[in-house]
């Protein structure tokens, strides 16, 4: 019993002490030969695809195809989903001067990483991947990741640009006997019946004109975000930054954003905005207007139209129908349902993967993820186990659970984002028609995209990379604008001129004078 | 010389027992000591080692130059977090909720504490007690949506309470007045019931024939709590502030970071959310740790105060 103690005692104490030695061992030396049989370690910190799916399996058969036919041992993590966390993550492995050898990353951290000398240059990669760099890295692409005349990371196409739109409930227009509005007047009126006479005809004064929450970033969207953009628009001051030769610089300093801030509190203080719009996050927003909550919003075409998204309003109203509708007009003619910048996800090569000379092994890796191999595995699977190809779309067919849009299969497409380019084949295979299971409407998110993007939108290209704000600022813009809106600030010419004084006094003068120069710098005023 | 000897060997005997007894004690109590170990090397590891790191608030911390490479820059760290804008404001509200939060979950868990053992029906007891803990095993995430559902102003429970009343809907996430009151409220409703089990626990140690006694006397309930359960759980209570003293700084950055928005920032914002905005997001680790030595050493002199004027005042103390 006491020998027994005394190995659980020294147990213990090894248990213990293991933290200690928790950041591994430093890397040997010797330079793996990058064969199938000495292969190159490469660690990859990607996006998933299907944030809410699971890891990649062991037994994925693209590591042995990798390590066979590329000789690197590929080593994969999968980044939080929230990009506030995605952040966190990346700076803190930067902070200990551990970053993995390939990284996806947004363009501000990426900014601060380079900066500490990070991040390795990688202007010399894209003739090493003649297939990938023609598909998928454009001279705007590249110019996303140049910070001081080196490019610092590989920009992907990312989301699809102007992908959201203004839309609006037909069947309440037609039982109210409204017509779709034209002008910002209009909407107004469309909102203020849809509030106050019954457009559901449910006798219950449970409805509002327009929804929205905020959604904000410090580049593209300034507070109070871009679901009121349509708003914004009508008085020509949707985004944070306009790049008009004639008012380049923040929107905030036109005249018409005192309008729009104006028109906006007239809606609020008249209960013709949905009042929890302060309060909504996202999801929450989300599922009020599947609850017919509101009956005017911007909202995303795939989260609008693709199956799973558009079920539960079809449960709830199956004579319910959204249609997307043209910018209103503002007093002064502008109309724009938003600002609109490319897209993109970026994947930067660490410096240490660099030094360790990963870089050659890190080009081969993502051109043959481009090749028709790479292409099709981590787009859609195996086929045949994954996906069937009709007439040249991959498409799930009846493979059940293992297809590629099945819990099963879904996981070994976690990658897709690493290879897909909004070609014609991945959206027609990403939003397929299909006919609605209650109401039987035939629905598609990629008409519904086509569509959004046929509307008028303001180009704001090169907002990414923008300079940004440090908290202060960024806090004083947030919190004023929003004070405002609330109330607690009186919304008047005279307060908006002390508003903007102080802006200027703190820091905003100085934001908004490098985000000029920048923009002269990079071309970016039209 | 054997006389010299003996005294020799008596004044070894008077130092050594003492030694030897520390072992024997050690030896007799191991399994105590082996499970102290484990802590013991928790704080080592979390908590002593990193010390060492605390010099990059000192620092012009670049992450490839390590912690002892980057380049000393004195105190412009704390410089930038005393100069910010909202420097006072964050101050303001960080010691408003820690304070609040003292004043007002201290109190309720010991309320809550002194039902459940006055409680003399066993069922409704654990009943009680499950319940009150389990806000605290929830995360801020989903409390955030169960105060949503309560409080939205279109569609909250509380809010639809008021109209029917003939009331107007009242924001309370989203209004400066109400938000205090939701972070404070909110904070006592999750962590009471677990903030209330030190309590229990000191409460379990009260002699019961002091209790007997008492209603021998006539004590009602009331005055059985004031002049004996109180008194009792004080040392407790005074234990408690104290340790709660030295996080006074710390105001709950989970919570805050769910609830607040643009709109309440002016009474919402932290010294912890500020950091994280400013300090990690932006890469400024110095700053965020200049930001914390500052929060550290600010909290060891309220814990040294707190714990003098306990001595003084109620001859009760930590150390």
């Amino acid at each position: 019993m006491k020998k027994f103690k005394s190995i659980l005692m020294i147990a213990l104490v090894v248990l213990m002490a293991l933290p200690m030695f928790a950041s591994g061992s430093r890397e040997t030396a010797k330079a793996a030969a990058g064969t199938p049989e000495d292969p190159v370690t490469i660690d990859l910190w990607f996006g998933a695809a299907v944030t809410e799916a699971g890891m990649i399996p062991d037994d994925w058969v693209g590591y042995e195809i990798i390590r066979n036919k590329l000789g690197i041992d590929l080593n994969l993590t999968m980044l939080p989903s929230n990009e506030s966390d995605q952040d966190v993550r990346i700076q803190a492995a930067g902070a200990a001067n551990s970053l993995p050898d390939l990284f996806m990353v947004r363009r501000p951290v990426l900014t601060n990483l380079v900066k500490q000398g990070l991040v390795a240059q990688v202007d010399d990669c894209f003739d090493k991947m003649p297939v990938r760099t023609a598909q998928q890295y454009d001279a705007n692409s590249i110019a996303h990741t140049t910070i001081n005349g080196h490019v610092y990371g590989f920009a992907s196409p990312g989301a699809i640009a102007r992908n959201e739109g203004l839309l609006i409930r037909k069947d309440w227009l037609d039982n109210l006997g409204l017509e779709v509005p034209m002008t910002i007047d209009e909407l107004i009126e469309v909102a203020r019946a849809f509030t106050f006479n019954d457009p559901d005809g449910n006798g219950r004064n449970d409805t509002y004109g327009y929804g929205a929450f905020v959604e904000t970033d410090a580049t593209l969207k300034g507070y109070p975000g871009s679901r009121l953009w349509p708003i914004m628009g009508a008085y020509g001051v949707e985004g944070l930054w306009c790049f008009d030769s004639e008012n380049a610089g923040l929107n905030i300093y036109k005249p018409e954003f005192y309008d729009f801030m104006v028109t906006l509190k007239a809606m609020c203080d008249e209960g013709i905005i949905d009042p929890n719009w302060l309060s909504y996050k996202k999801d929450d927003f989300r599922a009020a207007w599947k609850q017919g909550r509101f009956g005017i919003m911007y909202e995303q075409n795939a989260a609008y139209a693709a199956t799973a998204n558009y079920a539960p309003f079809d449960a709830n109203f199956p004579d319910g129908e959204w249609i997307v509708i043209d910018a209103v007009a503002g007093p002064e003619g502008h109309a724009a349902i938003g600002a609109y910048d490319m897209n993109y996800r970026i994947y930067a090569v660490s410096q240490k993967a660099a030094d360790a000379g990963k870089l050659d092994k890190i080009c081969e890796l993502l051109e043959w993820m481009s090749s028709d191999e790479g292409y099709y595995l981590l787009g859609w699977g195996q086929e045949g186990v994954n996906y069937v190809i009709e007439d040249g779309i991959p498409v799930a067919g009846d493979l059940g659970d293992a297809a590629f849009t099945g819990p099963d299969g879904q996981v070994y497409t976690q990658l897709r984002n690493m290879v897909f380019y909004n070609g014609d084949v991945e959206l027609a295979s990403r939003y397929p028609t299909y006919v609605t299971e209650v109401s039987g409407k035939t629905m598609s998110a990629l008409v519904t995209l086509r569509e959004m993007q046929e509307k008028k939108w303001t180009s704001a290209i090169g907002s990414g990379t923008m300079p940004t704000p440090n908290a202060d600022v960024q806090r004083y813009y947030d919190q004023s604008l929003a004070e405002f809106l609330t109330g607690a600030r009186a919304l008047t010419p005279e307060n908006w001129q002390a508003f903007i004084d102080q802006f200027n006094a703190i820091g905003g003068e100085a934001w908004n004078a490098s985000g000029v120069a920048k923009m002269q710098e990079d071309g970016l005023i039209h | 010389m054997a006389i010299g000897k003996t005294a020799n060997n008596a004044s070894a005997l008077s130092q050594k027992p003492s030694k030897s007894k520390l072992r024997r004690e050690i030896a007799r109590h191991r399994s105590v000591y082996l499970l102290a170990l484990i802590p013991l090397v928790y704080y080592i590891i979390f908590k002593y080692v990193p010390i060492w790191n605390a010099q990059i608030a000192f620092k012009d911390f670049m992450a490839v130059r390590g912690v002892v490479g980057s380049e000393w820059i004195g105190l412009e760290n704390f410089k930038t977090f005393v100069n910010s804008f909202y420097f006072w404001s964050l101050i303001r509200n960080t010691v408003m909720y820690s304070v609040g939060k003292l004043l007002i979950s201290l109190p309720l868990s010991i309320i809550l504490a002194i039902c459940i053992y006055e409680c003399t029906r066993p069922v409704l007891r654990k009943v009680v007690q499950t319940l009150a803990y389990l806000p605290h095993f929830l995360s801020w995430v989903i409390m955030y949506g169960i105060l949503l559902a309560l409080l939205a102003p279109g569609d909250g429970v509380v809010n639809d309470i008021i109209k029917l009343c003939g009331g107007h809907a009242v924001d309370f996430l989203s209004n400066v007045k109400t938000f205090p009151w939701v972070v404070l409220f909110s904070d006592a409703w999750k962590e009471m019931g677990w903030s209330a089990i030190i309590f229990i626990a000191a409460l379990m140690g009260i002699d019961v024939s002091l209790f007997e006694a008492a209603m021998v006397e006539g004590a009602n309930s009331w005055q059985r709590v004031r002049y004996i359960t109180l008194p009792a759980i004080l040392p407790v209570i005074v234990t408690v502030l104290i340790l709660k003293l030295g996080t006074i700084l710390d105001a709950g950055f989970n919570q805050i970071f769910m609830l607040y928005s643009p709109q309440v920032y002016s009474v919402a914002d932290i010294i912890d959310t500020w950091v994280y905005r400013q300090g990690l997001l932006e890469f400024e680790f110095g700053l965020a740790t200049a930001v914390g030595l500052f929060k550290g050493v600010f909290g060891m002199i309220l814990v040294l105060f707190a714990n003098w004027l306990s001595k003084k005042i109620t001859d009760s103390s930590l150390f």
